[in-house]
């Protein structure tokens, strides 16, 4: 099961440069679905890829739905060398992007992000608008619910 | 990086998805404080976790 709590709270305590996104995204822009993993959109600077080893490396990161025994190494080069990680940890399972369809990277999305203060933290998480507009850009066919839930909730918000 | 024109481009299948939306569950949810969302998603996931534990328990007792 997914700690929203200890994942936020290990990558603050590290300081790592992330954008909540997805469904966690949703949820703090008060969505009902149920979301099993928490994503983010991560700085891709060498220095952040170093604090972000160091912020998750306790919790066994692992790539998701691969055969165990696979060699993964988790370091700055392994990082460096991909672009968005689909990982499992001791604390859920966690995706690391390093850009979204309709967003871009980290610092593109920077522009219009909001800051949460949760679990005696702080981070940053899309706005709604780019969450629909992400949303919008994947165009998957199992987002259409999703999608239309993060409209309503635009419009229950009184922003229509 | 071009951007979709939202607002102002209804989408008709996202309008018909729409119709379908529980906006009750919406209005509690903007209720709480965000950190209230998250601990509200944990414990149904909590639930979710127990539910498929007990249906599968449930399934091999069957068999």
């Amino acid at each position: 099961m997914i700690d929203f709590d200890a994942l936020l709270t290990a990558l603050g305590k590290h300081e790592v440069a992330f954008i909540v996104v997805g469904g966690a995204a949703a949820i703090a822009h008060g969505s009902a679905r149920l979301t099993q993993d928490l994503d983010i959109v991560y700085d891709r600077s060498p220095a952040n890829l170093d604090r972000l080893v160091v912020a998750l490396a306790e919790y066994k990161p692992y790539l998701r739905g691969v055969p165990a025994g696979l060699p993964f190494h988790w370091d700055r080069a392994t990082l460096a060398r991909g672009l968005n990680f689909t990982l499992v940890t001791s604390l859920g399972d966690i995706d690391l992007l390093g850009e979204i369809p309709g967003g871009g990277g980290y610092r593109d999305l920077l522009t219009e992000a909001i800051e949460l203060h949760i679990f005696h933290s702080r981070c940053l998480c899309l706005s709604l608008d780019q969450l629909i507009r992400s949303k919008r850009a994947a165009g998957r066919p199992k987002d259409l619910d999703a999608l239309a839930e993060l409209e309503a909730i635009r419009e229950e918000r009184g922003h229509s | 990086m071009e951007r979709s024109s939202y607002p102002s481009d209804p989408d008709p299948v996202v309008e018909a998805y729409k119709k379908d939306i529980d906006r009750t569950l919406i209005r509690e949810n903007l209720k709480l404080t965000v950190e209230e969302r998250f601990r509200k998603a944990m414990a149904l996931a909590r639930f979710a976790d127990e539910l498929k534990r007990a249906g599968r328990e449930a399934q091999s007792r069957k068999s």
